[in-house]
């Protein structure tokens, strides 16, 4: 209760400090801009010009999987090596590595689900400038340039992306220190090595190898006008941090140009639009994983999670570049285009002066490899496809995460979880998950309860099983230093903590005060923490408990820039070289944890706030802690849109804003937004005022209760996207011209979003709309308003009234959309009720969808236990058949109702079963809408049937 | 399929036994009349009657679904037999909870509900019983807590008023002793002035040639020098400047000395009738001395400090009255019953905190290090328009960290004693009490009590 202060004095002084230093915005000069990193700097000085890289065509390698080939820098003669696979499903990928670092450079584990399948590159023509290779169909070659190199792909005539063509590609060796006793040594040793070498080696190298063979100390020689150029390279000091580098210069950059796009996407996490901006005229997109208090929207500042990966899209192609690199990246982008205005680019069309539009990138880390996945598309969902097969798919989530989830920092005792848990009973709004945050531990010290707020977690869990209800806690990186507690001890006795650069372990302060951040790059750790999670272990816990993953950025409150120190170490590799992955590995061990506790049959449900790419498999995100502000509530939309291009569909912001206290009428919006985003969850800061949904008046109330209850009719179409996300890749969340990839009035859409193919939803985010005008694709669509089944033609803005109650949503023609309307108080409390489906007919009179049905929560849809059906309506004639006929799975639910948008009125309407048995169907047929009820057909949603309109 | 039983059983029902129709109270029966159609409630339409409770909403009102859980807006009768009926929402019907105590909502789920109404009803009597008890002991309390609370109404009523005599009192004796205060005043300033007129005119009154010639002499040697009248006389229009030498002798005829008899006919003269120069005012002017003048001065400043003594008497005893008065526009309940709860606190610990509510004054926390923190003053009724009473709100307490200041929400409920039952801070700062006294005890609740329907 109350007076926090005293027992957290020491974290307070440091957000007070945080607090004072900036009002209610990010305090900028925590973070680093390029010009105070030192490499960005570094990198960024270098201007497009003729590149100092030329392959060694004689190194060529060509072999079933790969071509290898030599680079070198004419400007030090250190060599690099060009691995190019051609991978299976239209991909290329390029790797480029020191031939002979002085140590290996950090290569990212974990990440790739397997070995990304190759297939044969076949050589089409060779000469002293080049090569030309065949990556299979449709006239898409590479072409390897010599001098300077640079890679082209090319489809026909037509080049889909350069490499290296304004000469960017830069790879800072590992090299000694000059100016130090031990480099003098061993520059010594290394060239007496070299010569007794050469002595004993029967083989004689090529002389032309020999002449430009430059070992490390050479090279350090050769680069002496460079190192001496430039500070920064072996040791940085940012505020009163300073990073001791004891490798040096590391970083690597590459360029790609993108001819014909003028629009990309992707590289979350930014508060930003959905389309990126160029940024000459500031910053590059920073890729850093950092718990940024009160962050600041529409700038490229890094935030808590990093996925580097980019979508470039046109008109007649998507591809994708993924990034493979964990170490702090910036991103540039340029473009010949920007700037012009629709006119002026008429004018170069029509005087036919124009050059053609190109967006050129370019991609900077401070170390590790160069790692690329080019993935060429063409369309959309084979760009997703592509990254799905390299990073795997959304975790399949359980049912009930889907639904509301209830969260403050902090519901205080376990009576105060009971009494909201009954006010959800009392206002009639359903929820499925209520969340513990920090405070419910003692003394912050996660798998552990509170003794006297918490002291029977089990009864508390029980109270919630009873109503078919389950819980959150958190579990944060962080673990407090405290000999008296028990996972301390066992992490410190098995030496399991991140190192500082000292040899001991690594201390930061966090919540609990001083803390050690477990090393969770190591496999035999994560092993051992989500043994943690097992039942006799986190005591007080049962299955309808999950977890919550916050703080593991890693969040370092008195660390630069709020995290770990680049020069820690998670065993030889330093913290620069894996603090972006950091949080993925956090996350999957929890999940793994949780899944281990069930024996392996269970679905998780784990919640992280920093993320990399693959962290998909493993749950959900959030957008961290924004604010109670009218434009937090509208960036939420490109933020989630742009995690769901790469992959991570299960995304949400906190409904209400985390900091301060919504207006009861950004409450009300910002409960119809999230009603239509993947994690819906509401969250408050502790400094905030109550707002649970019923403490804003009746009115309110009911508004709030309405959306949620459209959340929880909506379950099973949500599920079957999630079902198609996990199985494809494809996001559940999708900017418009995901769907609509011809038409550019699309391509930069950020203020409404498709959920599926099927839903387009314009939620209102302005204070005080009377109306919004919302964009409705595709000139020969037709779309239902879901609420009024008014018909509207696509390729228009419609200028919608709106009022209090109003939440703008579209049911695409041509679709079937699965509901359940008789909402309960939890999903599960749903399991067996019956269907309504939605068929809103198109203007070739047919639609199509889905239905999918399982457990809900085990794995068990892995061994075939699902239904997964295909409704189609043709030729007046809806019916279900089974698209996984080797799947067995029984369904208590059956087709309640039948709904037909844009219908003309049958004279009878039959029903045919399996069994062959044909009856009647009484109907309902409104004029004036074209709409046709069909009342209670009463088919099992799993069997086979017919519906035929008369 | 399930609504097919429901069918079977309506039907093998008979014809007119709309008892068998699920979900709903007997008032309502007549509704639901076994006809060949049914009316939905609001009139809105008109089904044939097997479509009630077919689990399929016809109305829009829910009414023909009043035993499933098909219609949005529908709810649910439990009879709840040996228990108090009540309803349900319909999306509460077969999902798996057991709602109704009779088990009756859970008619095809996989909830194995057991009737407990019984044994609810046993302990609702009980727990009413106990209420009723402590309700009719709270009530005698209240009686008793008014009777006391008129008591110390009135007294605290004829304290006011005895103050107000008292200030009433005081008033009389300020003016009296202000009006003593302003003659002595006045007294010792007409001395004064006399004095003062003394002085310049030289013995109009009361002075000599002789004795302004023994002033001027200062060492008593039978004549007047140039140093004598440096000293003792001056411009009349500048006392500060010294007369020069040549100034002095030329006052004394242009020599050196002056005796009385030349003093006499020439600088009285020019002392008494010229308006030039003056005799100094000194420290040891004759003024001090003057006995009467002293005795003027002696009484102002009597009555100046009897003045004072009064005044703050007098201010004392309004700053009583102003804080009774205070307290009195304080509403204290219709019957004053409020009123014995001024002046006491009441004390509970909460964890490491203990929280000290003193009504109609102030909320207090304290943490083990013994610091207090201030949760806000009294600040007003905040209670339902129905009683007003049930709720009191202290504001303003110590400041907040992220703005604001703290607040103290306190609900009253009734009970035998006078205590504070437990303290909540369900937001930041935003403190809720439960403070139970039986001055809370409202004679409605009796009504309450258990009908189970038949």
């Amino acid at each position: 209760m109350a007076a926090f202060t005293e027992r957290m004095a020491p974290v307070l002084l440091l957000w007070l400090a945080v607090c004072l230093s900036g009002a209610w915005a990010v305090d900028r000069g925590n973070f680093k801009t390029c010009d105070q990193s030192a490499f960005c700097k570094r990198q960024r000085a270098l201007k497009p010009a003729e590149s100092p890289y030329r392959a060694l065509l004689e190194t060529m390698e060509l072999t079933n999987t790969k071509l290898t080939l030599q680079l070198i820098n004419d400007n030090n003669k250190v060599r690099l090596l060009l691995e190019l696979y051609r991978l299976q499903g239209n991909m290329t990928r390029v790797k480029i590595n020191e031939l002979k670092p002085l140590k290996p450079r950090y290569e990212v584990p974990d990440v790739l689900i397997r070995e990304p399948p190759t297939e044969p590159l076949s050589l089409l023509s060779q000469d002293e400038n080049g090569v030309v290779l065949s990556l299979g169909a449709e006239s898409q070659r590479v072409i390897v340039s010599a001098r300077p190199f640079r890679l082209d792909i090319m489809e026909g005539r037509e080049v889909v992306m350069s490499l290296n063509s304004r000469g960017l590609l830069a790879f800072e060796h590992l090299r000694m220190r000059k100016d130090t006793f031990s480099y003098k040594v061993t520059s010594t040793v290394a060239s007496v090595w070299d010569n007794i070498k050469r002595v004993f080696t029967s083989q004689t190298e090529p002389e032309v190898e020999k002449n430009e063979e430059a070992d490390p100390a050479n090279q350090a020689e050769t680069a002496k006008d460079e190192d001496k150029a430039v500070d920064g390279m072996w040791e940085e000091t940012f505020k009163s941090h300073s990073d001791s580098k004891p490798n040096g210069p590391s970083a690597v950059s590459l360029d790609f140009s993108l001819p014909g796009v003028e629009h990309v996407y992707g590289i979350p996490e930014h508060a930003d639009d959905l389309r990126l901006k160029t940024t000459d005229n500031g910053d590059p997109y920073r890729l850093y994983n950092l718990d940024v208090f009160q962050y600041e929207l529409y700038n490229p500042m890094a935030l808590y999670g990093a996925v580097p990966v980019m979508l470039a899209h046109n008109t007649h192609r998507t591809t994708g570049i993924f990034w493979l690199n964990a170490a702090e990246t910036w991103v540039d982008i340029s473009s010949n285009t920007a700037g012009k205005t629709v006119f002026g680019k008429m004018l170069d069309y029509v005087q036919g002066s124009s050059e053609t539009p190109q967006t050129d990138v370019r991609w900077i880390s401070e170390s590790g490899i160069i790692d690329v996945f080019i993935m060429l598309g063409p369309t959309p969902t084979d760009v997703f496809a592509q990254y799905a097969s390299l990073t795997g798919t959304q975790s399949f989530p359980p049912l009930a995460s889907l639904g509301y989830h209830q969260c403050r920092w902090n519901y205080n005792d376990q009576e105060d979880v009971r009494s909201v848990d009954a006010g959800f009973d009392e206002h009639d709004i359903p929820y499925d998950f209520i969340w513990l945050d920090i405070e419910h531990t003692d003394g912050k010290r996660y798998f552990t309860w509170d003794p006297h707020k918490f002291a029977t977690p089990k009864e508390m869990l029980q109270g919630l099983k009873d109503k078919k209800r389950k819980m959150v806690a958190i579990v944060d990186p962080h673990i407090k230093v405290d000999s008296n507690y028990k996972i301390h001890n066992e992490i410190r006795s098995r030496d399991f903590y991140v190192k500082n650069k000292d040899g001991g372990d690594y201390e930061g302060w966090c919540w609990p005060g001083n803390a050690g951040y477990p090393d969770f790059t190591r496999a035999d750790m994560r092993d051992w923490w989500a043994s943690m999670f097992a039942y006799d272990q986190y005591e007080g816990t049962m299955d309808n408990l999950h977890t919550w993953n916050d703080m593991n950025e890693p969040s370092v409150f008195n660390g630069p820039e709020v995290t770990m120190h680049k020069d820690a170490m998670h065993g030889d590799w330093e913290h620069r070289d894996v603090h972006n992955i950091y949080g993925l590995y956090v996350h999957r061990a929890t999940a793994e944890g949780l899944i281990q506790r069930s024996g392996g049959t269970e679905r998780p449900f784990v919640l992280t706030r920093a993320f990399f790419a693959g962290s998909q498999r493993y749950g959900a995100v959030w957008t961290g802690d924004n604010a109670a502000e009218w434009d937090h509530l509208k960036i939420s939309i490109p933020m989630c849109l742009s995690l769901g291009l790469v992959g991570i569909s299960f995304c949400g912001a906190d409904v209400g804003g985390f900091f301060k206290s919504p207006g009861a009428e950004l409450l009300v919006r910002w409960y119809q937004t999230g009603a239509y985003q993947p994690f819906f969850r509401a969250h408050a800061h502790m400094d905030t005022a109550r707002r649970e949904p019923w403490l804003f008046g009746p009115e309110n109330t009911a508004l709030i209760r309405e959306a949620v209850r459209q959340r929880y009719t909506l379950l099973p179409y949500w599920y079957q996207l999630f079902y198609q996300a996990h199985r494809t890749g494809y996001p559940v969340m999708r900017p418009l011209w995901v769907e609509y990839p011809q038409d550019p009035a699309t391509f930069a859409v950020d203020n409404e979003f498709l959920i599926g193919k099927d839903l387009l939803v314009h939620p209102v985010t302005e204070e005080g709309a009377r109306g919004v005008t919302a964009f409705l694709p595709g000139k020969h669509e037709v779309w239902f308003d879901v609420h009024t089944f008014q018909k509207h033609n696509g390729a228009q803005n419609l200028y919608i009234p709106v009022t209090m109650s109003s939440i703008p949503v579209f049911q695409r023609g041509g679709s079937i959309i699965p509901r359940k309307l008789r909402v309960r108080r939890s999903s599960l409390c749903m399991e067996d009720d019956p269907y309504t489906l939605y068929v809103a007919l198109n203007v070739q009179r047919t639609a199509e969808g889905e239905l999918y049905i399982d457990d809900g929560h085990t794995f068990n849809y892995e061994k075939k236990e699902f239904i997964h059906r295909r409704l189609s309506f043709i030729n007046n004639s809806l019916s279900s058949v089974n698209l996984a006929p080797d799947a067995q799975f029984t369904t208590a639910s059956w087709i309640e109702r039948i709904v037909i948008l844009g219908a003309s009125k049958p004279s009878k309407v039959i029903v045919k079963t399996t069994d062959g048995q044909e009856s009647p169907v009484e109907f309902e047929f409104d004029a004036s809408m074209s709409v046709l009820t069909l009342r209670k057909p009463g088919m099992n949603a799993g069997e086979d049937w017919t519906v035929t309109l008369q | 399929m399930f609504f097919q039983i429901i069918f079977a059983a309506v039907f093998s029902g008979g014809l007119v036994d709309a008892r068998k129709i699920r979900g709903i109270s007997s008032s309502y029966k007549r509704f639901y009349r076994e006809r060949k159609s049914f009316l939905c409630i609001d009139g809105s339409k008109i089904i044939p009657f097997e479509q009630v409770n077919d689990d399929y909403c016809d109305c829009d009102d829910g009414s023909d679904e009043p035993g499933t859980s098909a219609c949005p807006r529908g709810r649910f009768y439990c009879t709840n037999l040996g228990f108090r009926p009540h309803y349900i929402p319909s999306s509460r019907v077969n999902d798996g909870i057991c709602d109704c105590c009779d088990a009756s909502d859970e008619y095809n789920s996989h909830a194995h509900c057991q009737n407990t109404c019984w044994n609810l009803g046993q302990k609702e009597r009980a727990y009413v019983e106990v209420q009723m008890r402590t309700l009719d002991e709270g009530l005698r309390l209240k009686q008793q807590l008014i009777e006391e609370g008129v008591l110390l109404w009135r007294e605290k009523q004829a304290q006011l008023r005895e103050l107000q005599q008292v200030a009433e009192d005081l008033q009389i004796k300020l003016e009296e002793h202000r009006r003593r205060k302003h003659e002595a005043d006045q007294l010792k300033e007409q001395t004064l002035k006399a004095l003062a007129a003394g002085d310049s005119g030289l013995g109009r009154w009361n002075r000599t040639v002789s004795s302004v010639f023994q002033l001027l002499d200062s060492n008593g040697d039978g004549s007047i020098t140039v140093d004598e009248v440096q000293a003792k006389v001056s411009f009349v229009h500048d006392e500060e400047q010294i007369l020069s030498e040549e100034e002095a002798a030329a006052l004394l005829g242009g020599g050196q000395r002056m005796d009385l008899i030349k003093f006499q006919h020439t600088l009285w003269e020019v002392l008494t009738k010229g308006d030039n120069v003056k005799i100094k005012d000194t420290p040891s002017s004759p003024v001090g001395e003057d006995p009467h003048l002293q005795a003027a001065d002696k009484a102002a400043e009597w009555e100046t400090t009897n003045l004072k003594k009064v005044e703050e008497a007098y201010d004392t005893v309004n700053m009583e009255i102003s804080d009774l008065q205070k307290k009195l526009a304080i509403d204290y309940g219709t019957d004053w019953e409020f009123l014995f709860l001024n002046s006491q606190c009441y004390k509970l610990k909460v964890y490491e905190y203990t929280y000290t509510l003193c009504p109609f004054n102030q909320v207090l926390q304290k943490n083990t290090a013994g610091t207090e923190v201030s949760l806000g003053k009294w600040g007003m009724w905040a209670g339902t328009a129905k009683n007003q009473y049930s709720q009191m709100v202290y504001e303003n307490g110590e400041p907040c960290w992220q703005g604001g200041s703290r607040s103290t929400t306190v609900t009253l409920t009734c009970g035998t004693e006078t205590a504070l039952r437990s303290v909540k801070e369900p937001s930041k700062c935003q403190y809720m009490m439960d403070f139970q006294t039986p001055v809370a005890c409202q004679p409605v609740l009796k009504q309450r009590g258990i009908h189970s329907e038949l």
